[in-house]
């Protein structure tokens, strides 16, 4: 598991598996946009627009994902200076800001024939555009500071501090009365969804996470040589 | 009696640069007779949407006072003299904090009750706006220290720091509002607004110290 932490074992690793990936998420990608769109059933009062859920629940719980992975390596860079932490903060924070900004314009699509408008102030929507808002500073100071160093620790600990904003959106729809839907998954009871949306769904979402390292692969085997030519 | 030397340094840097605290006063009154005329002068209307509208100049005017924050002392190397005579980073920044709360955010807490005559608020919404500013402009004032800490080194964007204030004090104007509006549940508004406070004043002397001790080390 070195090559978590370490740049040559990683770029090692990836060398290796970039390749089979790449071919698996095709195919998982493929075989999951099929089942969705075409063999998965139509919800009885929603219709047609159940099938944006394929796109927007993935996308949420990976904009989550992205921003506790970003959390832990800030934490496990800025503590035993391990300075790949910040190799990959500077690499994946625009893919987060990708899946949030996914996430939100599916949703406003999908509240528009649903719940009538395309936005409410809502508590669910307002924290994960506060999320939005938070990976767009994040990116705006990896671009801001003419010293390196300073950069990547000052990114670190704003990180850090944003993270507060983290178990609010995941509790929102618990603590406050929302228009948005409560969580239909979760790990302590059975799902609150019928398999034949479950199975669908659960594909999608391997899928997204696959694109999402696989461009973080990438993204992270780049920023590594900018450094090496840099120094 | 090191503290009370630091205080008066402080309220001499104040008075020196007197015109720039006037200067931002003048941008809050400016501001509001320029929202009063962009949305009309009814009474009923200012009287609902007022007090959002001054929560949000006041927050905008204290980020004016932002650049001021550690900047000077950080270019002259006065922070390094007073870390010397020893406080470390966290307390300098705690002093800071609270400096900027008395030499700052006071004189804001003399010109609200101006304000709140502008837009025809009751006398005892003008108190509890008080009581809610004492409390959201110490919040502000550590929000401030921790975004003009981490822009230390920022020469190029130095805006970023206002919106990190902005981003970081969304909970304190809903809560300040929120009391001020409050009917019956006062107090656990004012419970929320203070541990708020609590959670920014422990976490935020430490932020600002690390990113003060980061940037004198790489600069």
């Amino acid at each position: 598991m070195k090559f978590l932490i370490n740049p040559n074992q990683f770029n090692q690793f990836t060398g290796i598996v970039i390749k089979p990936l790449f071919i698996i998420t095709i195919l998982s990608f493929l075989i999951g946009l099929t089942y969705s769109l075409y063999f998965s059933p139509n919800d009885y009062q929603q219709g047609m627009t159940v099938k944006i859920m394929y796109v927007h629940v993935p996308s949420a719980w990976l904009a989550l994902l992205i921003y506790a992975i970003m959390t832990i390596y800030s934490v496990i860079a800025l503590s035993f200076k391990i300075t790949f932490g910040f190799i990959v903060n500077t690499a994946i924070a625009p893919i987060g800001a990708v899946f949030t900004f996914i996430c939100l314009f599916t949703g406003s699509m999908w509240g528009k024939p649903m719940w009538g408008t395309w936005w409410v102030w809502d508590a669910r929507l307002t924290s994960v555009a506060i999320l939005f808002i938070i990976y767009i500073i994040i990116i705006f100071l990896n671009y801001s500071f003419e010293n390196k160093i300073i950069k990547e620790k000052i990114v670190a600990i704003f990180i850090i501090t944003g993270s507060i904003n983290l178990p609010i959106i995941k509790f929102s729809v618990d603590w406050w009365n929302t228009l948005h839907q409560p969580a239909s998954i979760s790990k302590l009871s059975s799902p609150s969804i019928d398999s034949s949306m479950l199975y669908p769904l659960i594909i999608m979402t391997v899928s997204f996470a696959l694109i999402a390292v696989l461009i973080g692969f990438l993204r992270i085997k780049s920023e590594i040589l900018y450094r090496k030519k840099i120094h | 009696m090191k503290v009370l030397s630091f205080f008066s340094r402080e309220f001499k840097i104040t008075m020196s640069s007197l015109s720039d605290l006037l200067t931002t006063l003048l941008f809050f009154f400016l501001s509001i007779f320029v929202f009063i005329f962009a949305i009309g002068s009814d009474k009923e209307i200012l009287n609902s949407i007022g007090i959002g509208i001054i929560w949000s100049l006041l927050l905008l005017s204290s980020t004016l006072s932002l650049k001021r924050y550690y900047n000077d002392d950080f270019e002259n190397n006065s922070i390094v003299v007073i870390h010397m005579s020893g406080f470390s980073y966290e307390i300098i920044s705690i002093l800071k904090i609270i400096s900027h709360f008395i030499f700052i955010q006071i004189p804001f807490l003399f010109s609200i009750p101006l304000a709140c005559i502008l837009i025809n608020l009751s006398f005892d919404k003008i108190i509890f706006f008080l009581l809610s500013f004492m409390i959201g402009s110490l919040i502000l004032s550590c929000l401030g220290s921790i975004a003009s800490s981490m822009n230390l080194l920022n020469k190029t964007n130095f805006s970023l720091g206002s919106i990190i204030v902005m981003l970081f004090s969304i909970p304190t104007v809903i809560f300040s509002v929120g009391l001020i509006n409050a009917d019956n549940n006062f107090y656990s508004m004012l419970n929320i607004l203070f541990g708020i406070l609590l959670i920014f004043f422990a976490i935020s002397p430490w932020i600002s110290g690390l990113c003060i001790r980061i940037a004198l080390e790489n600069r």
